[in-house]
């Protein structure tokens, strides 16, 4: 079990470096005592994603999760792969908030690439489902990026829809 | 009755226990299409934990929801412990394989005894919900608590086990067997079971791979995803189990696959305190947790749950993120239904064993 992971971990970096053009880093390795690799891999080329989520669909791997965060340059994405029990985790910087879906090759990607343009307003090219996930149609599209109270969400200020039921109420006069 | 049309279901609906909203394309009597809305109960815990620290997280994410309670902060502080560089005592890494076999045996016996309420066998419901009571005391006569069981800390469990406990387990243990293998026998021959079950909701190998799904779910078409095994943590490979699969594809092979697991769980915790080490249920003190980043998972009830923790040196981390097994269970819905009747929608949503609060978070 182990060293067939170990096998496959290898096979897996070396057609990394023959599909991904700008290439990567393997910045570490997690090992513990059970036999266990976890793969950390930071990209060059945020349009290398694509390539990266072929290689790991031909392997039978899917897409665990994405993580996205914010930094000062912009956002940092880690993309988390299975394939055949090992976790990869794949960072890339995108500096403008967009990135390629990989939902066209995994299908798995589909409702986390969508959560994530509803959060943090990360734009997602050529999903083919790019309907809102979590916030209703009357929110800001990336509210995670936001700090709001909760006092402040409570008394309506997320959203005009509490107003403007008011307002209605009211004969549609704004006072 | 060749006409079609949209019958909406939920976000707040009678057979949902929890709010999501389904648009469901109608033609006659059988569904043809769905489309799924959720966010209805997104309580934003993903920010919310990057406002407490290391510690504080573990009671957060227990509250994620309540069926998987326990494998939330499991989860969570495994990812904290690959940071920390923190190996748990062997006494510690039994007691939460113990700990988290009872949580699923009790989860998978509620789910089955819903599966029974949505085709209409009542009795049934109320002899499966019996069986699981038993259990439910053995979570509060240990844990002290009937769902949530603070069982785990960063670097170890919050209790321990003594003798007069262990004999208890294990009587409590042996008085399920008989009765889940009488209800295995119901779920598995009744003719009304059967009817409402067999051929509904199928959901054939090749799509679930593609999909992704996970847990029961998956293992239902035959997809071998138990972490447990094929991304083994704590104790789990010393442990002596087989993965349970099924290749009837629907929802009655999703049933039996939970009820199968439900006889498993008891063995891996007989298993457990046949083999309970002695020792220390913690490591010493509390570990700082230096910057790093780790990923953890489990094989909670439902399937897979994922923990990335990205610290940064501080008490607080810098970003977290779960996904939780529903969350990738839900697309398959999209394949299940098609095809199906009206009456049988409820029914197959339960196959894939729910939760609406941890997938938003």
């Amino acid at each position: 079990m182990t060293i067939a992971k170990k096998e496959m971990v290898s096979v897996l970096l070396a057609q990394l470096k023959i599909y991904v053009t700008s290439g990567y880093e393997h910045r570490f390795s997690h090992f513990d005592h059970l036999g266990n690799e976890d793969v950390y891999i930071s990209l060059h080329d945020k349009g290398d994603i694509g390539k990266v989520a072929s290689v790991f669909q031909h392997h039978g791997g899917r897409v665990i999760t994405i993580t996205p965060y914010v930094v000062d340059s912009g956002y940092q994405i880690a993309y988390h792969f299975d394939v055949t029990g090992i976790v990869l985790t794949v960072t890339l910087l995108t500096e403008d908030g967009s990135v390629d879906s990989i939902t066209p090759i995994l299908k798995s990607a589909d409702w986390t690439e969508r959560e994530m343009q509803d959060l943090f307003d990360i734009k997602i090219i050529g999903h083919p489902n790019p309907d809102r996930l979590i916030l209703d149609e009357s929110m800001a599209q990336g509210i995670f990026k936001e700090y709001m109270t909760l006092s402040d969400a409570m008394t309506g200020a997320a959203t005009n829809t509490l107003w403007e039921r008011i307002n209605e109420a009211k004969g549609g006069h704004d006072e | 009755m060749s006409e079609t049309y949209r019958v909406p279901v939920g976000p707040i609906h009678i057979a949902l226990e929890e709010p999501v909203y389904f648009k469901v394309k109608v033609h006659g009597e059988s569904v043809e299409d769905v489309d799924i809305l959720s966010g209805f109960v997104h309580r934003g815990m993903e920010a919310l934990v990057l406002r407490r620290n290391f510690l504080q997280n573990m009671i957060i994410t227990e509250r994620t929801c309540s069926l998987c309670s326990n494998n939330h902060p499991f989860t969570y502080i495994m990812a904290v412990e690959k940071i920390a560089g923190v190996r748990i005592p062997p006494r510690a890494e039994y007691l939460r394989v113990i700990a988290d076999e009872v949580k699923r045996a009790a989860s998978h016996l509620f789910n089955v005894s819903m599966l029974a309420h949505l085709v209409g066998f009542h009795s049934l419901m109320t002899q499966t919900m019996e069986t699981r009571e038993v259990l439910q005391d053995v979570k509060e006569s240990i844990w002290g608590n009937r769902m949530d069981l603070g069982a785990n800390t960063i670097g170890g469990v919050k209790y321990d086990l003594d003798k007069e406990q262990i004999r208890y387990l294990i009587k409590q243990l042996n008085l399920i067997k008989k009765p889940i293998r009488e209800l295995t026998n119901i779920y598995s021959n009744n003719r009304i079971v059967r009817a409402r079950t067999e051929g509904v909701g199928l959901l054939p190998k090749e799509d679930a791979v593609r999909l992704g799904v996970v847990g029961p779910t998956a293992r239902g078409s035959g997809v071998n995803n138990d972490i447990r095994a094929i991304y083994p943590y704590v104790v789990y490979d010393k442990l002596n189990f087989e993965v349970i699969l099924e290749d009837g594809c629907d929802v009655r092979a999703r049933a039996l696959v939970r009820l199968r697991e439900v006889f498993q769980a008891i063995d891996l915790v007989e298993q457990c305190l046949r083999g309970l080490p002695d020792g220390p249920v913690t490591t010493p003190g509390l570990p700082r947790i230096p910057e790093g980043e780790g990923v953890a998972r489990t094989e909670a009830p439902r399937g897979e749950l994922f923990f990335y923790v990205k610290s940064n040196g501080t008490d607080k981390p810098e970003r977290m993120k779960w996904r939780v097994p529903t969350y990738l269970n839900w697309e398959a819905l999209k394949v299940m239904m098609p095809g199906n009747k009206i009456a049988d929608i409820s029914v197959i949503f339960n196959s894939i064993d729910p939760c609406i609060s941890c997938t938003e978070r």
